[in-house]
């Protein structure tokens, strides 16, 4: 058995789908690769400024090829305040054999050495916390780990009680939010908790309209809010238009105005069903772009927007410190988060100093969109 | 010592497992803890243990214990320290 990673081709198709059957014979079936090489999401395009691309782990023997691994790389440019623009990658989607056979346990660490030999400035977002078997290889490959803030605003108290099953698993704690949940006592509980943070102020004037596509003025505000952070993915109106495309209807492009003038925008969506949110309606304020000094109008306009949306609960991933605290202004309390950003060694060392609450990243980053809306 | 007794014990370390269990047939598929992030540990001690780099088609014959020493061992032979 020799292993060769090589970009997915046509000719690879089939035996990714025999490499599926293999994984999800496990009984997980979240265990799947994309049974097409051109990603659905972000194709490869000519010009194009952010594009996926997949490799596969082949392991060739006298009865034909079979493939082991697969991984996925989005390729971007990250804004670096100081140092311009540097072409980056997302490694996501790594999945190895490995997980269900051990004879395969090197695959993953092959997928995730060939990624780096690829684009060393590299990372990884999400992957469901720091001690996941992905996380402890990167950390191993010697990439920082840094949690990034979750936020939730509860907007319908009754719903969250008796749906909210990461709450739910202690029976007792379980009791006592049905009892809450029927009393009224909870519904009170949880308006005045949120109210109390709320901030009243800040939307004099303010306008929210949604947009089917991002036209240019996003550019104006990318380019100035874009020296106020240390480092952020590239948003500008052509990157914007890829991402969130008029053709995706799962998420909605607003666009915040105060006396008149664009000051912000936010994408605003409704996720997909969660064991971990019971029936429950999560909505997510996914991305968000402004000046500082809108943050909290634009965080606010998204949330009512939501509202306006019947969701149950308003959920967001937010790095950078304006727009945790604008969130907090509007009523929104921290939970834990599994939500790790992971940058390579040399891209860490691009980054540096590494200060959370200094950059922008959200919930839009990475693979995010496609898996979660 | 020998290198098998050198790998040995650096895998001990990584896999917490005493070196008494582990023999030169030990592998993922004997050693309960030898998981896909422990292979990668493993890897990256032992490059970093006998000073040399190695590649996805040797990581790829590491597929026990004593397969593993000879490769170091080879290679260490093929680069005199």
């Amino acid at each position: 058995m020799a292993i060769v990673i090589q970009p997915y081709r046509k000719e690879h198709e089939s035996a990714v789908q025999e490499f599926n059957r293999r994984l999800q014979a496990s009984g997980d079936h979240n265990l799947v690769f994309s049974q097409t090489c051109v990603p659905r999401w972000l194709p490869p395009a000519n010009g194009n400024p952010v594009w996926n691309e997949f490799y596969v782990a082949l392991d060739s023997s006298p009865s034909g090829t079979s493939v082991r691994g697969a991984y996925g790389l989005k390729q971007e440019a990250l804004f670096v305040r100081g140092k311009g623009v540097q072409r980056i990658a997302c490694y996501h989607h790594p999945l190895s054999e490995g997980i269900v056979d051990r004879a395969f346990t090197s695959v993953g660490m092959l997928l995730a050495r060939d990624a780096l030999a690829r684009q060393p400035f590299l990372y990884a977002l999400g992957m469901g916390g720091a001690e996941t078997p992905i996380a402890r290889m990167l950390k191993a490959l010697g990439f920082s780990l840094t949690a990034i803030p979750f936020y939730f605003r509860i907007v319908r108290p009754a719903r969250f009680l008796r749906q909210m099953q990461a709450l739910r698993d202690v029976r007792w704690r379980a009791i006592l939010m049905d009892i809450a949940a029927a009393s009224g006592t909870g519904w009170l509980a949880i308006n005045s908790a949120q109210r109390l943070r709320r901030w009243n102020g800040g939307m004099s004037e303010v306008v929210v309209e949604e947009l089917s596509e991002f036209p240019d003025w996003a550019d104006e505000i990318w380019e100035r809010a874009k020296e106020t952070v240390n480092f952020a993915t590239v948003r500008d109106a052509r990157t914007l238009r890829l991402l969130y495309p008029a053709s995706v209807t799962s998420t909605r492009r607003l666009r915040i105005r105060r006396n008149g003038s664009p000051i912000g925008w936010a994408i605003i969506g409704i996720r997909r069903k969660d064991a971990k949110f019971g029936e429950m309606r999560v909505g997510s304020i996914v991305d968000c772009w402004a000046m500082p000094e809108n943050a909290l109008a634009v965080v606010r306009a998204a949330a009512q927007a939501l509202e306006k949306d019947r969701v149950d609960l308003i959920v967001s991933n937010q790095s950078n410190q304006v727009w945790c605290d604008a969130l907090k202004r509007s009523g929104f309390f921290s939970g834990p988060t599994n939500f790790i950003f992971a940058p390579s060694k040399k891209l860490t060392e691009l980054l540096e100093p590494l200060e959370t609450g200094s950059f922008h990243f959200t919930r839009a980053d990475g693979d995010g969109l496609p898996v979660n809306f | 010592m020998s290198t098998f007794d050198e790998v040995r014990g650096i895998a001990s370390d990584i896999l917490g497992i005493g070196t008494a269990k582990l023999t030169t047939d030990s592998s993922p598929d004997t050693v309960e803890s030898w998981d896909s992030v422990q292979h990668l540990n493993l890897v990256l001690a032992l490059e970093e243990r006998f000073s040399l780099q190695l590649s996805p088609e040797e990581i790829e014959q590491m597929k026990t214990l004593g397969a593993t020493a000879a490769l170091i061992e080879s290679k260490l032979q093929a680069s005199p320290r």
